[in-house]
């Protein structure tokens, strides 16, 4: 990894942008992590599910005996069983378009995919509970089943959920300018058909629960791998018939989370209602092939893109048709619409386009459902634009970057022709950037000499913007008008010391380091003396969770906010016992301090004791002593870019695809912590690359599941993967806290387009146009069977 | 668990980290259940059950093994490292220092495994090429880090541990 630019630390206690080592790896290193799975309660049962083998299948009954005499089973419950017990699991988006869906924890009446639970066992251990499992017998009835999306569309197509008029969650359309006029005076136009696979999140620990009923006392406690403890516990209440007040929600250490833990999912559901029936506490975790084939899906969608330009290759006219394939409920919450509507209203992207028209349609299908998984639909949309771009490059006989750089967007603060308010950017000089870091000119030097010696290497590049820091704003602007609530606490000690609370989850991201760097900074306190608690909502106050690149952004705001209400009255008080003005005074270093006058000091341990303790000594100006305070703060709209190059060498007797070199820029504002951006960079281009290579959630034609086990779906492994050569530009937000954006998806939103386009660009002598992913080995040789040899 | 023995059940005994563990465990048991629930030894983890991912590794009689793919019973009698016995008191082991200042970790679920893998690379090989790196790390996979800190790490630790 090269880091092209270094951030320097000039005072010890200046630690925002400063390369902090992790303060919570020690833990982990140490094997003293606690997972759900790590929770033991005396007296605590397991329980095991049944899940449906069909696609679709009407479940005629279910016999349950042959489980309940196998030593250690104790129960089973089945959707009938606990109908009276739990509500419907509703998903509803604020849009009149937008069917709501219902479904329930466990169904009624038929299973819709393959993994799709219809019953769960509860034993003394978990290999009774699976002996369980084994033992139930289910009468099926299998139904047809529907696999294809657009096939899905149809009015004669196979119905998913019978409540609904028809297949389809939602068909928007939306855009700006007159997109027919640009077309029809054109003089180029381009057309692509591009269709994304689904890929699954798959976060190396898989999703598990634990819920403990309390009937003495009506207290529910849920451990859960989540990313989203509060909001679980606002999802959960209602359809469990319990105050929210009554339940706390914990979740604990979390074994990554992709977005796949930021839904709400039936078992966390039946859990706590199994618990609540029976009086005792009940562990539930998920194996590798519930992981995968029930859990969340993401970017299974069908693109059709076409771009109109002028004569001088302005482009004049975009067009996008987004079809998910949703599977087969709509996802607890962010619907499909996360995928399909997300790639329409960022059809555009950082392009000057005048005229957008986007239509976006959800219909469910037989598979395991759609949701927010990282990069959402940004990626296959990007995949579908920035694939075409480079094809009309090579149709118009241009250079990919100069055709890009032709119709970029300027640098500056604008509001975009979809509206997007975009604060800062560096769009053409993130291309450029990537360019340079991979030699381009030098490159196709090289390429050319290859060539004749018949390797095939391709140079590929996407830049990208990423909408971030998801809060009110950024969800309507993308369509999606959903509210947002995030809080943060800051507590200043009788000693000095700093706790700060947060809503906010950290599963690999290392909040506990970037936001203590914050709440550090503005107290003038060392990192040391302060902790940042989350992960409960007993001991943490409000917020809606990790995902979407929120996490810096609306942390640091929310943290900034409360600690400077501390911090007025902190001065005030030093200014009573320096004898000087609060404006004279820095705190720093643990340090009240008469600015240019530093023997004049004091400790903020001792201003903190005085605070509590002070009595009537303390200034009578303040009118309330408490050094803690809880702020909320919900960002405007802030985008991050950048741009991501990939060289690649295609092999074209075996099909097979080598990583060379990986460039990522990465403009994501003022970096609280280089080292940990690098590593959020890191992981996210080499999730894309996976997306672009190896991982594939497939589905045969009849909607049996094809992905169950880590042998089937392909992670990325060390082998694969180069040394990636990362370059910061720092342009900071106007309109955040402190300038931060956000970036935990963007190289996930770059890298596959990337690779795609650098595939295509060294199987440029034989013709062909790359019009899916995953690239596997196979796909690439039925793509050049397709072709004659090289005609050059 | 029971206290006495009942039909089904064996005495499995096992040294973990230099210390002496007596269980009861059906047959069947997996060493990764044995070590996280009868031992309490939380940090191996458990990702796919399948012998792929690599999280569960930890090192029987020295050789890693897949703990998830092996009967607890069918290492009685052995010695047995995890991640808990790695560090010395208040010292990491310099493989887990090195992860710690080269950002090598995020979620942490799959680092126990990359540490015991580590070790016993470095062991074996005290000054690896990148690709003896990358191909001994072939059967862990990370899905946080994209494997650049944790590739840092290693190169970190070979020298350190030279030196």
């Amino acid at each position: 990894m090269s880091q092209n630019q270094e951030t320097q630390v000039v005072r010890p206690n200046e630690y925002i942008g400063a390369r902090v080592q992790r303060v919570e790896d020690p833990k982990y290193l140490r094997g003293d992590g606690q997972y759900v799975d790590d929770v033991e309660i005396p007296g605590m049962l397991h329980a095991a599910f049944v899940r449906s083998p069909f696609p679709h299948a009407r479940i005629k009954n279910i016999e349950t005996s042959g489980a309940l005499n196998i030593p250690g089973v104790l129960a089973v419950f089945t959707g009938k069983d606990l109908e009276e017990d739990t509500g419907e699991i509703t998903t509803a988006v604020n849009r009149p378009e937008v069917r709501t869906a219902s479904r329930r924890a466990l169904p009624l009446d038929k299973a819709r995919h393959v993994g799709d639970p219809v019953a769960v066992v509860v034993a003394k251990t978990r290999y009774s509970a699976e002996d369980g499992v084994d033992a139930i017998e289910v009468d099926w009835e299998p139904l047809p089943a529907i696999s294809d999306p657009e096939e899905s569309l149809l009015t004669s197509a196979v119905r998913v959920d019978e409540a609904l008029e028809d297949n389809n969650i939602a068909h928007i359309e939306g855009g700006a300018g007159d997109v027919d006029l640009a077309f029809s005076e054109a003089k180029h136009i381009f057309k692509k058909r591009f269709v994304a696979g689904r890929t699954a999140g798959a976060p190396l620990e898989p999703r598990g629960v634990v819920a403990k009923y309390e009937s003495s006392s009506n207290r529910l406690t849920v451990w859960c791998s989540s990313q989203c403890p509060h909001l679980l516990r606002t999802f959960l209440a209602p359809i469990l018939k319990i105050n929210e007040g009554m339940i706390s929600v914990v979740a604990p250490d979390v074994g990554g989370g992709f977005g796949q833990k930021s839904h709400l999912f039936p078992e966390d559901v039946v859990i706590p209602a199994i618990s609540m029936k029976l009086g005792k506490p009940v562990k539930w975790i998920s194996d590798r092939y519930e992981d995968l084939s029930a859990s969340i899906h993401s970017k299974g969608m069908v693109c059709e893109i076409e771009i109109s330009l002028d004569e001088e290759h302005n482009f004049t006219g975009i067009r996008g048709h987004f079809i998910s394939d949703s599977g087969a409920y709509s996802s607890m919450p962010f619907s499909p619409l996360v995928d399909a509507l997300l790639a329409g209203t960022q059809l555009p992207s950082m392009y000057k386009v005048e005229n957008v028209k986007y239509i976006v349609d959800t219909p469910l299908t037989n598979k395991c459902h759609i949701g927010a998984i990282r990069g959402v639909g940004w990626v296959p949309g990007q995949m579908a634009r920035e694939s075409l771009i480079d094809d009309i490059a090579r149709e118009l006989k241009v250079d990919p970057i100069e055709l890009r750089l032709k119709n970029v967007l300027e640098s500056v603060q604008q509001v975009t022709v979809l509206g997007c308010k975009i604060d800062s950017g560096s769009y053409s000089e993130s291309i450029q950037s990537a360019a340079r870091q991979l030699d381009y000119d030098q490159f196709r030097t090289e390429q050319k000499e290859q060539r004749q010696s018949g390797r095939y290497l391709g140079i590929g590049f996407s830049p990208f913007i990423e909408p971030c820091g998801l809060g009110t704003d950024m969800c309507h602007q993308n369509g999606m008008p959903a509210s947002f609530h995030d809080r943060a606490s800051v507590t200043m000690e009788p000693d000095g010391s700093v706790t700060v609370t947060t809503g906010l989850h950290s599963h690999g991201q290392g909040h506990q380091t970037t936001l203590a760097q914050v709440a550090a900074d503005k107290l003038g306190v060392r990192l040391e003396n302060v902790r940042v608690v989350y992960g409960t909502t007993e001991g943490s106050v409000y917020g809606m969770g990790t995902y979407a690149s929120r996490s810096a952004v609306i942390g640091t705001g929310a943290i900034r906010l409360a600690a400077e209400d501390i911090k007025e009255k902190l001065l005030a008080m030093a200014g009573q016992l320096l004898e000087a003005s609060p404006d004279d005074i820095e705190l720093y270093d643990g340090e009240a301090r008469l600015k240019g006058a530093p023997v004049k000091s004091m400790p903020i341990s001792e201003l903190a004791g005085f605070s509590y303790f002070g009595g009537r000594a303390r200034p009578e100006s303040i009118e309330e002593y408490s050094l803690a305070s809880t702020r909320s703060y919900d960002p405007p709209e802030t985008y991050s870019n950048g741009c991501c190059g990939v060289i690649v060498e295609v092999d074209t007797a075996t099909g097979n695809i080598k990583l060379l070199r990986v460039a990522a820029v990465e403009d994501c504002g003022l970096m609280l912590n280089p080292t940990i951006v690098e590593g959020q960079i890191s992981g996210a281009i080499v999730q894309g690359i996976g997306a672009a290579l190896l991982e594939d959630a497939a589905y045969d034609e009849d909607g049996q599941f094809q992905a169950g086990s880590l042998m089937d779906y392909l992670y990325p492994t060390a082998t694969e993967i180069p040394d990636l050569e990362i370059v910061h530009i720092e342009t900071p937000s106007p309109v955040t806290a402190e300038g931060v954006k956000g970036m935990g998806e963007a190289g996930t939103i770059a890298s596959p387009a990337a690779v795609i386009n650098a595939v295509a660009d060294a199987l440029e002598p034989f013709g062909v146009q790359i019009g899916k992913s995953p690239l596997t080995p196979s796909y690439i040789l039925e793509l050049l069977r397709e072709k004659a040899s090289p005609s050059s | 668990m029971s206290t006495k023995p009942v039909e089904g059940l064996q005495a499995i005994s096992v040294t973990v980290n230099g210390e002496d563990y007596t269980a009861l465990a059906e047959p069947r048991m997996l060493l990764s259940d044995f070590l996280r629930h009868e031992c309490g030894l939380t940090g191996t983890h458990v990702g796919c059950e399948q012998g792929v991912c690599g999280a569960c590794t930890v090192r029987v009689d020295g050789a890693i093994v897949r703990s998830c793919l092996t009967f607890a019973i069918s290492v009685a009698g052995s010695k047995i490292d995890t991640v808990e016995g790695m560090a010395k008191a208040n010292e990491l082991h310099p493989v887990q220092a090195a992860f710690q200042e080269e950002h090598g970790l995020q979620c942490g679920f799959c680092t126990p495994g990359f540490l015991l893998t580590v070790q016993d690379l470095l062991e074996k090989i005290p000054s690896p090429t990148d690709q003896e790196i990358r191909e001994h790390l072939s059967g862990n996979v990370c899905r946080c880090t994209g494997y650049q800190g944790i590739m840092a790490a290693v190169r970190s630790a070979a020298q350190k541990m030279q030196t």
